[in-house]
């Protein structure tokens, strides 16, 4: 089977040579043998890839530990759902998993565009395979993933045990569908800079891809946490480690960019602009994944680190190089229209948001480098830890959640005093009343939560005053019933009213992290069986332990009552079982979290340490206030994004037309 | 307008929460001293999140800053001792003094420039947009200076955008 997966890799690299070369000479010599040709190599490029990964996964399921990948990162007892996780655990299988997915986009993007984009598709091609071609060159040269062992062990050293959870089987799928996808409007942007057809088809084209990019981003940035959350035991789930912040970045320029693309469909401005935030998206995609393989920034999730940094580190200066030098030969092509009637209208809220993400984006870039930079110029080791990114990001995160409020209801072209007035009366009431209640009800609460759930009250109120607005103008027209003029609402305009939604679960995530970081209370007791502790209107009783394990891990576990106060009362509502567990393969013990979730807080008890012989626990608890709704948000946010990539019956029949050979039509 | 917006988010991110080295308040509170120190065991958090199993950074470090709070001192001589003992990296954010200014005020200053590149696209935008500006003289459509007939306009398009 490696000699299958080695020969798939080799084959698929030798491919993507001649797709590119053949996409390149055909685009230049208009040749269309040649650019069918690498149309097909794109094609080639995924069937080999994907026989690369069925080889790796055979491997590691039929658990040939002789294979230096399936030794280093699998076990006989590591269950099947883990050891099929396991392809991407490891720095080899997660770029051979990462080359898959690239291939297999480049077929879609083939297929979608068989008789549209013709002479932009062999530079998308190109693009495409070269991105290919170099992960595929790093497997063939550098890391192969099916290199053999001069002995077979007589058992695997496992996964990682921080890796064995269920969120780390879909967050780094999530996370790299997302960063892959990116490569779709970089392909096509670097293609409308090489073909100098520098119209909104590029755009038109490649607004799904950049939704679903985002989406994706989305959400393996929250199952990244989720998983931190339940794994790390720390009572958190974000600490601005480098890896995360590599993943963060894109999202923050993808954001920038949904939004400024708006710009330029409705008013043909900014074009310049939106170039630079695909190829910075796209970038930035590679400089995480950089940060992740190069060590050269510690940080606690670099399970695949390696030495290819310098290899990732060359191709995104290349990848620089060529697209500032496109985009500046193709500069007097880009010209916008440069017109706008007022500051007080949508278009300039937009360009604030974008002005806003792209300073958190860089703020984020800036302290994950810093401690090189330090040591660099100063020659000392420094650390920018949460507490810098936290002070630094928190202003400007308020001044985004208030642009997202005032997006949607400030009048594209020119607001007037009078429309400012009627839009945003009601949800700047909402949002004081929010802030001076977080300031008179909310125990320990301080300045900025104030301004925090003030802000996320008012964009929430404005996106229930479009709704309100929307579905009042239906009624009155079309004299619908409210849930069906709802429901038409969004769907006669889901990119509208689906961003509204996102904005909701937007406002929701923010929320969520504001209070658990603010409201956070945090215990640390010593208890005999039978003790209790009390934390914020919560009990927890320790009612014992229990212990069992297998040939895999062997497990620890306190019993744990919950009890909530009622009144004067304790009620107990529930039982909680936080565990230690020892993995035997790689001899490493973990701390697996309990947690009771409710809608209003979050009890995450740790299990701290266990004297066998006192039968004494230490346990630590922490209140999360509002966290699921972070979570909630999520999904929120993910629902928002499938009504904005729905497409509508308008888009199906052009699609279903399209579909229907020219010759089999009906005469009109 | 946008450097506005830096200085507005500088503010805040003031009233938020100074750097450390900058902090009158000498609170040293064990919380507060073991969010500012990082733990040295790799781990990338701070000495209080951090709650590896028999950490040998974070458990010696903590029983550490309680002998410092129990010998009376002050939140910036704990930090300071901290400092001499272990190096700057045991900080969990660069002190707001020398080169390390910088990784605190570049990014708003960044924001800054980005605001006034803004703000100079925005009046250059309006200058070029017919009845945008006063005095504006480009060609285009004559613009509307009769008040009734603008707010009549304004009007229209309001509905306008509302229905749409």
């Amino acid at each position: 089977m490696t000699e299958i997966g080695r020969l798939a890799i080799v084959l698929g690299w030798i491919v993507a040579l001649w797709g590119i070369a053949a996409s390149v000479a055909g685009a230049l010599r208009r040749d269309r043998t040649l650019i069918a040709s690498g149309s097909h190599a794109a094609f080639a490029f995924s069937a080999a890839t994907g026989i690369a990964v069925a080889a790796l996964l055979d491997l590691l399921v039929t658990r040939d530990f002789n294979v230096e990948y399936v030794a280093a990162y699998s076990s006989s007892t590591l269950p099947l759902w883990y050891t099929i996780a396991a392809l991407w655990g490891g720095m080899k299988g997660s770029l051979l998993w990462w080359t898959f997915i690239l291939a297999v986009c480049n077929a879609i993007v083939q297929v979608q565009n068989r008789r549209k984009n013709r002479d932009q598709m062999p530079w998308v091609t190109a693009t495409m395979l070269a991105v290919g071609a170099f992960f595929l060159s790093l497997l063939v040269f550098v890391t192969d993933p099916f290199e053999r062992l001069p002995f077979t062990p007589a058992e695997g050293s496992d996964l990682n045990p921080l890796l064995q959870n269920y969120w780390m089987t879909i967050h780094p799928p999530s996370l790299y569908v997302g960063y892959v996808t990116t490569t779709v409007p970089f392909a096509f942007a670097i293609a409308a800079l090489a073909t100098g057809k520098l119209g909104d088809a590029w755009i038109r084209t490649t607004r799904r891809w950049a939704i679903f990019s985002w989406f994706f981003l989305t959400l393996g940035n929250l199952f990244g946490a989720a998983w931190a959350y339940v794994v790390l035991g720390w009572g958190g789930y974000w600490a601005w480690d480098p890896v995360e912040n590599a993943a963060f970045m894109p999202w923050l320029t993808a954001t920038a960019f949904l939004h400024s693309v708006m710009i330029q469909e409705k008013k043909d401005m900014l074009k310049v602009w939106n170039m630079v935030l695909v190829i910075l998206t796209f970038a930035l995609t590679i400089f995480g994944t950089f940060l992740t393989r190069s060590g050269v920034i510690s940080s606690v999730h670099s399970f695949t680190q390696s030495g290819l940094g310098p290899f990732f580190m060359g191709f995104l200066l290349v990848i620089l190089a060529v697209s500032i030098g496109l985009l500046v030969w193709r500069l007097p092509l880009l010209k916008s229209r440069s017109e706008l009637e007022s500051v007080f209208s949508r278009e300039a809220a937009f360009l604030l948001n974008n002005l806003v993400l792209v300073g958190i984006a860089f703020t984020v870039f800036w302290g994950t480098v810093f401690p090189v930079l330090s040591e660099w110029v100063r020659g000392v080791k420094i650390t920018v830890g949460p507490p810098f990114f936290n002070r630094v990001n928190a202003p400007l995160a308020l001044v985004l959640v208030f642009l997202m409020g005032v997006g949607p209801i400030i009048a594209w072209r020119r607001a007037t005093w009078r429309s400012l007035r009627r839009s945003f009366l009601a949800p700047l009431a909402a949002g004081v009343v929010a802030g001076a209640a977080t300031l008179l009800f909310a125990s320990g609460a301080n300045f900025y939560a104030a301004v925090a759930f003030s802000v996320a009250a008012f964009a929430l109120a404005t996106v229930a005053s479009e709704f309100w607005r929307g579905v009042r103008v239906r009624r009155e027209m079309m004299g619908e019933a409210p849930w069906t003029a709802l429901s038409r609402l969004i769907g006669k305009n889901r990119r509208r009213y689906g961003g509204y939604i996102v904005h909701v679960g937007t406002a929701m995530v923010f929320i969520g992290i504001v209070a658990s970081s603010i409201f956070k209370v945090e215990v640390q007791k010593s208890l005999a069986v039978g003790q209790s502790v009390d934390v914020a209107g919560y009990a927890l009783r320790y009612d014992g332990i229990k212990a069992n394990e297998d040939a895999h891990v062997a497990r620890t576990a306190a019993v744990v009552s919950v009890f909530e106060r009622r009144g004067d009362e304790l009620v107990r509502v529930g039982t909680v079982e936080p565990e230690k567990r020892f993995y035997k393969k790689p001899k490493q013990p973990t701390t697996e979290v309990s947690i009771w979730s409710t809608l209003g807080a979050d009890l995450y008890v740790v299990l701290g340490s266990y004297d066998p012989e006192t039968r004494t626990a230490v346990f630590q608890a922490f209140l999360n206030p509002l966290i699921s709704w972070m979570w909630i948000g999520g999904v929120v946010m993910a629902l928002g994004t499938g009504i904005c990539m729905w497409p509508s019956y308008a888009e199906r029949t052009a699609t279903a037309d399209a579909r229907v050979p020219v010759g089999s039509r009906a005469a009109p | 307008m946008g450097a506005a917006l830096a200085a507005l988010a500088m503010a805040v991110a003031l009233l938020v929460g100074r750097p450390h080295a900058a902090r009158a308040a000498d609170d040293a509170t064990q919380t507060q001293i073991e969010t500012d120190l990082t733990c040295q065991c790799g781990c990338g958090l701070t000495v209080h999140a951090c709650n590896h199993l028999n950490c040998s950074s974070g458990i010696p470090l903590k029983e550490e800053i309680a002998q410092q709070i129990a010998s009376g001192r002050s939140r910036s001589d704990i930090l300071s001792y901290f400092q001499t003992k272990y190096g700057e990296k045991i900080l969990s954010s660069p002190t707001a003094t020398g080169f390390n200014l910088a990784a605190w005020t570049v990014p708003f200053a960044a924001i800054a420039v980005g605001g006034v590149i803004v703000a100079l696209a925005l009046a250059r935008w309006r200058r070029t947009t017919p009845g945008a500006a006063a005095e504006s003289t480009a060609a285009g459509p004559a613009p509307v200076t009769d008040p009734a007939l603008r707010a009549r306009l304004d009007s229209a398009l309001e509905d306008f955008e509302r229905r749409s």
